[in-house]
């Protein structure tokens, strides 16, 4: 009795816990991290508040003086820079290609994992070979043949390409693995056909990943720079990361309003980020979702 | 007779299951006809517009064999963006190993805040790339940035000229992308750091090894796979850099921060010459796929032991 009482190891009592103590430790060492992080950001923010005349003053004011929304009501006033548009621009891109992606990864990623058909496995490989080649070589060919198409300066243009991608299907093909088979058995008894049995019974089990897959498609194309540059052409139909290109050249050099831009474009995305952190940490660590 | 029948039903079972299975091809037919049509059809016709000196405006174009490729290995700017790229890369990628690696050492431990700074570290990478751009432009500006705030108004150092010194410009541009994206490479060690039983550490430290020599000895060896993934994912993005110095620095001075991408970029759409671009994006595919495959054998012989 008594030896077990002492073999029992009862934590002993300090000061500080060892828990808070680790915290202590690791917060100090990551502080100056965290300071090289949050100071651009917040530079961001400051500026995009700062009159253009106090763009300069250095000490930086890290509260602007005097604060003022004068920089947003110019960019949103100026009909040369559409920054309301161009937002409007790109929630439209980002929402529809999303959508887009979701089901035609969906479908695919079911049928891989779920049904059979002859060369299943051979057109599978074919999706792994061609994570193996460079997005580089595909610009140009891509490029022609929707100019022979005729959707150059269209969204289509992003979002069919958009949408050819293979990741959201191996993400999903792996959810879809782990449905248990007697859930679809049970379905195809009842008679439910196998475009219903997709729809209602396995859809809606893979949620989460959909979920990631749907943050991770929207961030993606609310971000993307390189392709609409390429494909979009009318001041009219840019996205908001093209915008801030055009803010930042010739006579709208005013820095001022750049940081403006910058602030209308990330705020979205920063929310979003707030609201869905855990899934956004957990879609990275459990999969290696998304890259640059 | 009896074999017939047997052989007949076999065939007849064998159409009535492919029957069955047909409507199955339904399931990928959207996906794969965008992936024949934006991945599949271009990697091949890339192949073949490399051959030609490709014009936009034309209805036929001219063919001119490994002309290009000719033109290309004598192209001193091609030599000189590749050499960039290739710079940039190996420094981004190494840095951003490197810091994440150690970074999600300290944070694979749960404490109070460790979510935070999970989150806070990761965040930098959910802003577009222009944003990056317009808070890099000032950051580093000689005059009014914050950096030579500090280098030089309050430590009184030189007015470095950060952009437009040509061999600084591309450790700078590295140094923004590792601050945009080393949150990506943290997660994933989290993840690897994750597998390592942590009964290892503790068998190490009863051997008196101290904080260093189990992060040597054991953390090294054991996240190679995952070193594998991260290395191979960082050096296929950042090969095909484009936006940064793009936006930044327009791949100035000179030439001095110009990358491969971007001259394909300029090449295609701002010259016009497709063939070429193909070219160079032809050459510039081999080259990284050349290098994984390379990659994946030297660390597939380290990982065994």
């Amino acid at each position: 009795m008594s030896t077990a009482t002492n073999i029992t190891h009862k934590p002993r009592r300090r000061l500080v816990s060892k828990d808070a103590r680790r915290a202590l430790i690791m917060w100090l060492v990551f502080i100056p991290l965290g300071f090289v992080i949050v100071v651009p950001l917040a530079y961001m923010v400051t500026m995009a508040f700062t009159t253009e005349a106090n763009q300069f003053v250095l000490p930086i004011n890290w509260i602007p003086q005097p604060p003022t929304l004068q920089n947003f009501i110019k960019i949103f006033a100026d009909p040369l820079l559409p920054l309301g548009r161009w937002f409007f621009n790109s929630l439209l891109v980002a929402t529809v290609g999303t959508l887009l992606i979701l089901f035609v990864s969906s479908l695919s990623g079911y049928a891989f994992a779920r049904l059979e058909f002859p060369g299943r496995d051979m057109l599978f490989s074919l999706l792994l070979f061609s994570l193996m080649i460079p997005a580089a070589i595909t610009l140009i060919p891509a490029f022609l043949l929707l100019r022979t198409l005729g959707l150059l300066d269209t969204y289509h243009a992003i979002w069919w390409p958009a949408a050819a991608s293979v990741t959201g299907i191996f993400l999903l093909r792996q959810h879809f693995y782990s449905i248990p088979q007697e859930l679809e058995d049970a379905a195809r008894v009842d008679g439910a056909n196998r475009f219903r049995i997709y729809w209602q019974i396995s859809l809606p089990l893979v949620r989460g990943a959909l979920l990631a897959l749907a943050i991770f498609s929207f961030l993606g194309l609310w971000n993307d720079l390189f392709w609409p540059l390429i494909v979009l052409n009318k001041q009219a139909n840019l996205t908001l990361p093209i915008g801030l290109v055009v803010l930042q050249q010739g006579s709208y050099i005013q820095r001022g309003l750049a940081f403006a831009g910058a602030f209308v474009a990330t705020t979205p995305v920063l929310i979003f980020y707030a609201v869905f952190q855990r899934q956004i940490i957990s879609g990275i660590t459990t999969t290696g979702m998304a890259g640059q | 007779m009896s074999t017939v029948t047997a052989s007949a039903t076999l065939k007849s079972r064998r159409w009535k299951t492919l029957r069955d299975q047909l409507p199955n091809y339904l399931f990928i037919l959207p996906h794969f006809i965008l992936f024949t049509l934006f991945l599949l059809y271009p990697i091949f016709r890339g192949l073949q517009i490399s051959l030609f000196d490709w014009k936009i405006m034309l209805t036929e174009q001219k063919w001119v064999g490994l002309a290009n490729y000719e033109a290309l290995w004598n192209d001193k700017v091609f030599w000189q963006v590749l050499g960039n790229t290739f710079w940039f890369m190996i420094i981004t990628v190494i840095i951003n190993v490197a810091l994440a690696l150690v970074v999600a050492s300290g944070l694979k431990h749960r404490f109070y805040g460790s979510d935070i700074l999970r989150v806070l570290f990761y965040a930098p990478g959910i802003i577009s790339v222009s944003v990056l751009g317009i808070i890099a432009i000032r950051v580093w500006e000689p005059q009014i940035g914050i950096i030579n705030y500090y280098v030089t108004n309050m430590l009184g150092g030189p007015r470095v000229m950060w952009y437009s010194n040509p061999s600084l410009v591309i450790p700078v541009l590295s140094i923004t992308t590792v601050w945009w994206t080393f949150g990506f490479p943290m997660l994933v060690f989290i993840a690897g750091l994750h597998n390592i039983p942590e009964a290892l550490y503790e068998a190490a430290k009863i051997d008196g090894a101290g904080l260093f020599g189990s992060f040597r000895h054991i953390t090294i060896p054991l996240i190679m796979p995952t070193m594998l993934f991260v290395v191979v994912t960082q050096f296929i993005a950042h090969m095909q850099v484009f936006a940064q110095p793009y936006i930044i620095t327009g791949g100035g001075p000179g030439n001095a921060s110009r990358s491969v991408v971007q001259y394909l970029y300029e090449t295609a759409w701002k010259y016009f010459r497709y063939g070429y671009a193909s070219t160079i994006s032809v050459v510039l595919a081999l080259i990284m796929i050349v290098v994984t495959i390379i990659m994946f054998w030297l660390m597939r012989r380290r990982t065994e032991y």
